[in-house]
């Protein structure tokens, strides 16, 4: 019966698809420009693009294995979503390689040959090791998301209802595992990419601040986009308030748990007051940086956390997706808060002034433009929903419910 | 029939009916109005017509509390009754009080929903008449009630009575107070 429905995506992504190319053009073209002048500074604002951007299509891998794993109606009409993030990783990677081959123009640590730490951590902290490392990464995220996806497709190309149930019980069972190396490499990844911009400080808390911070980011991002395909076919007739009020609720989970590692974070070094450990609050808490850290507090966290407590608001496919849109900006000062204020090349020692650069705006431009180009894509490759998962009809029920 | 009435009591065999019956007797006005049903019906809120819990409100109110206390309290103890160094840190040393005022925000918070709950509930309530109808112990197990009460405007012991054999209910009861 429900086969027979057409689930495809609306034309309208093509239009998306080119608007977002045009506009990732462009920025990338200026971008390049600014390369020229200062290449460091254009490096960092890239990593500044491509740890949100990026963050949302390896978040999206997060999402899709945890919503396996928990089941649920919300899980059923946000999996294509999350899987055409996960099917980003690709370009992705292509995205990382500016980062890769100019990473002695971006991480100090790749200039401390004669600084007495970095040569104890020289082991780890090596430009070939780093590099392979980052592949070994992409190759473990892609093969998660690779056979997640190839399952996905079977489900929906197969009559059989038995195979159909069998398919979505494999991929529950591949998540357990999962997700647990999903943690793992999200840790690594994460202090492999922005914590050694800083060579000489380290947080137990790192990882976890991304797999909180990109999972949240993924959240917000595919409840805009299902807020953008609630009111046209084929998503009408599946969202509904209800879907919409179990997804908000996640995101006033993943708000708590983004403010409660941060502070956890802070805490900690707050409370060992070491010297090696304090600088990285001592640059984020002066002038300008301390302001930008007040309004993540306030923002990131306290503001959406009590609009979110509204059962009203989280109702409300139009006000949920204006929060998550408002949410995602913050994640984006989020990280910029952790990149800028690391120190730059040459500028060992000294605490680094508050400084903004026209690019830290062009690159999460370039990086968004290519990487939703990419997305819309993957999205219109498939049924908008899984056509033949067994849970449909209770999750497609569950959404119109009271 | 007798004058000594609590209200009327319909059994029906399935939620569906109930439901159905029960927007009947809000479209005919009646306010004072109750389902009884083995398992949540989520339907029968709207078609009861009843309001929202405050419940919620009453819960974040608990936590502002909780959370207002766990600061009372420390800097009570840390700065104004007993303040000694510890660890070279300030007497109102606000990150260290931040997960006391969060772990009493958690338990204000418990205690306004699940007090809170049981008392909005009218619990404790050691007698209620509708358990005069013994039938009505299967309102646990498999059936499905309606009770109309007599303190309802709208209440008339003839006139309500005809109205609920109009429900296609199984059978209806005089409850007796």
């Amino acid at each position: 019966m429900i086969s027979n429905t057409n689930f495809d995506a609306p034309e309208d992504i093509t239009r998306w698809r080119t608007l977002a190319l045009g506009i990732g053009g462009i920025a990338t073209v200026v971008w390049l420009v600014g390369c020229f002048f200062n290449t460091e500074q254009a490096l960092r604002s890239w990593l500044l693009g491509f740890i949100f951007w990026g963050g949302i299509g390896i978040g999206s891998l997060g999402v899709l294995i945890l919503q396996y794993l928990t089941g649920g109606a919300w899980g059923v009409v946000i999996r294509r979503i999350v899987e055409a993030g996960s099917r980003t990783l690709p370009v992705v990677f292509v995205l990382f390689l500016p980062i890769m081959l100019g990473v002695t123009h971006l991480y100090e640590w790749t200039h401390l040959a004669d600084d007495k730490i970095i040569q104890l951590r020289q082991p780890y902290l090596s430009v070939e090791w780093w590099i392979f490392r980052t592949c070994l990464y992409f190759v473990l995220w892609g093969v998660m998301a690779y056979l997640l996806n190839k399952w996905s497709l079977q489900q929906d190309q197969t009559n059989d209802p038995q195979v159909a149930l069998k398919l979505s019980q494999d991929s529950s069972k591949f998540s357990g595992p999962a997700m647990v190396f999903y943690v793992f490499v999200v840790t690594f990844a994460a202090i492999d990419w922005v914590m050694t911009l800083d060579p000489h400080w380290y947080s137990t808390m790192w990882g976890f601040l991304y797999t909180a911070g990109w999972g949240l980011s993924c959240f917000c991002f595919a409840v805009a986009i299902l807020a953008l395909l609630a009111d046209k076919e084929p998503m009408n007739r599946i969202v509904g308030k209800r879907h919409f009020q179990d997804i908000g609720k996640l995101m006033l989970a993943l708000v708590m748990v983004w403010a409660y590692f941060n502070f956890s974070q802070f805490l900690i070094i707050w409370s060992g007051n070491l010297p090696e450990e304090t600088t990285y609050y001592l640059t984020r808490m002066k002038g300008t940086w301390g302001i930008i850290g007040v309004l993540l507090i306030v923002f990131h966290f306290a503001f959406p956390f009590l609009v979110l407590l509204s059962r009203d608001t989280k109702r409300n496919a139009k006000w949920l997706a204006m929060l998550a849109i408002f949410i995602l900006l913050l994640r984006l000062l989020d990280m910029f808060y952790m990149i800028g204020p690391s120190p730059m090349i040459g500028n060992h020692g000294e605490e680094m002034e508050f400084h903004i650069s026209w690019m830290d705006f062009v690159a999460p431009i370039a990086v968004g433009g290519i990487w939703l180009w990419y997305f819309f894509g993957e999205l219109a490759k498939r049924p908008l929903v899984p056509i033949n998962e067994p849970f449909l009809p209770d999750a497609i029920k569950h959404g119109i419910e009271h | 029939m007798n004058d000594n009435i609590y209200g009327y009591l319909a059994e029906f065999d399935t939620p569906t009916q109930l439901v159905e019956a029960a927007r009947k007797v809000r479209l005919a006005g009646y306010t004072k109005t109750d389902a009884f049903s083995p398992f949540p019906i989520h339907e029968i809120d709207e078609a009861l017509g009843i309001k929202r819990s405050i419940l919620p409100f009453l819960v974040f109110a608990g936590g502002v509390t909780g959370l207002l206390t766990g600061l009372a309290l420390q800097w009570f103890v840390h700065v104004f009754d007993y303040p000694i160094i510890v660890g070279g840190r300030p007497y109102f040393s606000l990150p260290s009080f931040i997960p006391p005022m969060f772990e009493l925000t958690i338990l204000f918070a418990a205690f306004t929903a699940v007090f809170g709950m049981i008392l909005l509930n009218g619990l404790p309530k050691p007698y209620h008449p509708v358990f005069n109808v013994p039938r009505f112990a299967l309102a646990t197990r498999e059936k499905f009630f309606l009770l109309i009460e007599r303190q309802d405007p709208k209440f008339d012991l003839q006139e309500t009575r005809n109205f609920m054999q109009s429900l296609n209910a199984q059978e209806v009861f005089d409850v007796d107070e």
